[in-house]
């Protein structure tokens, strides 16, 4: 069964980029969105197995979403991976802390994530 | 009035005490011209003896001629007591001419007496007596006979002894008289100069007085001025006894509501203070029953000035954040007596710091993020298997990833620029080895030098050198100075990176043949963006930050850096850092 993923981040452009690589890597995109509300209601949705989100997003941020996903039991499932083009050197940590299982920096190379998503998915 | 007094002393003491010869002569004078007109005139009286009464009176005659003399010629005056002597002489033939022991004119000899018995000196009551003696004596003395009864010898002894007693008396009365003007004199003196004393002390209070009213006009002046900052004066424990306008409008109470009744620390935020007393060690200070106020004024105390950020707590409850500078107040044996609190309220500047702090990170975002379509979209460009770019196209492609690269350092650069102007700089230490940092440099520097034609060269040292470090921070030091020296080093030349350790150091040095800086740019080199004129004429790419980036990752390592530079010759930068403990290195 192919591995299900929603997208999010408020850049169009870079919502591509990561879709691209998503399909690339073989993995089904259930939805791509551009804002942080409209994310937690295609996650609560379409139940992905994994969520990537960017950290800065309108309504709600992506470490917003983290801590609603982990207040949710249902979800225990849901793998999150954060993006963010933030230069504080805690964000990580803040991010993974917030509930993240993983992060990724901007600017990121589409090729490592492609083999990063193509490992996870056979991974699980 | 004083002088008055003084002007009339001296003028009594002038006529009493120091009559001029003439003066005194006079009275006998006038009494002899008196007697001899009255001997001619009064029938019955007569001269007994023309001829020793008319010499008498040629002698006395002399005698005031000798006074008129020595009156005017003052420097014979010593010479004065031989007037009444003459006088004497005088008197004794003008009594012996005269009728002798039966002489009218007897009482005459009181007079030279008196003179000579008044002045000062015992000796001339002896003077005075032998004197009269030889006036009484004198007919007998010019007729060489003796006197022929018991009651002439008598007279010739008796007469001069009543005589020499008078002058006894006169002269210890004359003494006294003399003895007690100079006293009254003395303390005239002693009057005039205290009261000139007083008057000068007086003047002198009336100038210091006057600069001292001036020094209080200016001291208010100031104290009134300043309303920006909080002027503060406790007493030693801390008992606020001066409060400016300043701490009014920064703290909310006026002077009249907080002097003598409120305390510096009441305005202090307590967990403040007692960290920092903590941080002391709890300092005794003045007084052991407030550590925190121990603590806020232990620099002063020790005589250093202070000054740091604190809290301030206004009336109201809310906090004002202030830099506080604390320092003694001292009396005039040099005790402290208090302790003066002048603070600047730095809610703007801390305002100020935080919307730079929160521009560069928001710039660095902003500009991240195109940068991320950027890069993430040549790429997908490159990797394109389907739609093959042509060597052509992938060497643009190269140029454009190149400079999209170049930027993003760019914005690396000035946010950890910021960051350690703000003075946080997140370094994450541990004990490493420094040679894959030295191996790692040369080998990702290697393209670029084989590129522009440059031999690259590493020495390395035989023993393992460990830092206490974080390594990406170090290796990116190391990275700016080896792209350094390749960007300043013509076709041909060498760049040599050697590590070496001396002592309890380790040192990285990286030298170039490269075009030199001038000696006078050196020390301007390490400040942000300073570009060297040798990179200007030569249009060498960069903007200056890589150099001030290198110095704040060394500082931070406890590190130093130095440079040397020869136009022409070449740059040498070494970068020292100390070794981590043998003990974690093994």
């Amino acid at each position: 069964m192919t591995a299900t993923v929603v997208v999010a981040d408020d850049d169009p452009d870079i919502r591509t980029l990561v879709s691209l690589s998503v399909v690339k890597a073989g993995l089904a995109i259930l939805a791509s969105v551009g804002d942080g509300a409209l994310a937690l209601a295609a996650i609560r949705e379409h139940r992905p197995d994994l969520a990537i989100l960017d950290v800065s997003m309108p309504e709600m941020t992506g470490l917003e979403i983290c801590r609603a996903v982990r207040l949710d039991a249902s979800l225990d499932d849901l793998r999150i991976l954060l993006l963010s083009a933030s230069v504080d050197e805690n964000t990580q940590a803040v991010g993974l802390a917030a509930g993240a299982d993983y992060f990724l920096a901007k600017p990121f190379s589409p090729r490592d994530l492609v083999v990063w998503l193509s490992v996870g998915k056979e991974a699980r | 009035m004083n002088r008055f007094v003084n002007r009339v002393t001296d003028r009594f003491m002038a006529d009493l005490d120091r009559p001029s010869s003439a003066v005194k002569q006079s009275a006998t004078a006038l009494a002899v011209v008196f007697a001899a007109v009255l001997s001619l005139a009064v029938p019955g009286l007569g001269y007994s003896d023309p001829v020793l009464g008319i010499s008498g009176l040629g002698i006395v005659g002399v005698a005031t001629v000798v006074s008129l003399v020595f009156t005017r010629f003052q420097n014979l005056e010593r010479y004065a007591m031989l007037i009444p002597v003459i006088d004497l002489i005088g008197l004794g033939a003008f009594r012996a001419g005269t009728g002798g022991a039966e002489s009218l004119f007897s009482s005459l000899i009181i007079l030279p007496v008196v003179w000579l018995a008044a002045a000062s000196g015992r000796r001339y009551i002896v003077v005075a007596g032998v004197g009269t003696s030889i006036a009484l004596m004198f007919p007998y003395i010019v007729s060489l006979t003796l006197p022929s009864t018991s009651g002439e010898w008598l007279r010739g002894f008796f007469a001069p002894m009543i005589f020499a007693a008078a002058a006894a008396i006169v002269n210890e009365m004359a003494r006294q008289s003399r003895k007690q003007l100079s006293e009254i004199k003395a303390m005239a003196e002693d009057k005039e100069r205290m009261l000139q004393r007083t008057v000068e002390y007086a003047a002198q209070l009336e100038e210091s007085e006057a600069n001292y009213r001036a020094y209080d006009r200016l001291f208010r002046g100031v104290w009134a001025a300043v309303t920006e900052q909080s002027v503060i004066g406790t007493d030693a424990t801390g008992l606020i006894d001066a409060w400016n306008p300043g701490a009014t409008k920064i703290l909310g109470p006026t002077a009249d509501e907080a002097e003598d009744k409120l305390h510096i620390f009441d305005f202090h935020v307590p967990h403040e203070l007692e960290d920092r007393a903590r941080e002391l060690n709890y300092p005794p200070g003045e007084t052991v029953l407030n550590p925190g106020f121990s603590a806020l004024v232990e620099s002063a105390r020790l005589g250093r000035a202070e000054s740091r950020e604190w809290n301030y707590v206004r009336a109201d409850g809310s906090l004002v954040p202030v830099q506080l500078s604390v320092t003694k107040r001292v009396d005039e044996a040099g005790a402290t007596i208090g302790y003066l609190f002048v603070a600047s309220d730095v809610t703007q500047a801390r305002e100020v710091a935080r919307l730079k702090d929160e521009f560069v990170g928001l710039i660095s975002h902003e500009l991240r993020t195109p940068l991320s379509s950027i890069l993430g979209y040549l790429e997908l460009m490159r990797d394109d298997e389907e739609n093959p770019l042509s060597a052509e196209h992938m060497m643009y492609l190269s140029v454009a990833e190149r400079n999209a690269h170049r930027l993003l350092r760019l914005v690396g650069d000035l946010l950890f620029t910021a960051q350690v102007e703000s003075g946080r700089f997140p370094l994450d230490a541990r004990d490493m080895p420094l040679e894959p940092i030295v191996t790692a440099a040369i080998e990702s520097a290697r393209p670029v030098a084989d590129a522009a034609g440059i031999i690259l060269e590493q020495l390395l040292p035989e023993s393992p050198a460990h830092v206490h470090g974080d390594p990406l921070r170090l290796g990116q030091a190391v990275d700016n100075l080896i792209s350094n020296a390749i960007k300043f080093t013509p076709r041909g030349g060498t760049v040599t990176l050697s590590l070496q350790t001396s002592g309890e150091d380790a040192v990285i040095t990286v030298r170039d043949t490269g075009m030199g800086i001038a000696a006078s740019e050196l020390d301007k080199l390490f400040s942000r963006f300073f570009r060297a004129t040798t990179a200007t004429r030569n249009a060498v790419p960069g903007v200056g930050l890589g150099l001030t980036i290198t110095k704040a990752i060394v500082l931070a390592h406890k590190g130093s850096m130095s440079v040397e530079s020869e136009e022409g010759i070449g740059t040498q930068f070494k970068m020292t850092l100390p070794l981590a403990p043998v003990a974690a290195a093994v």
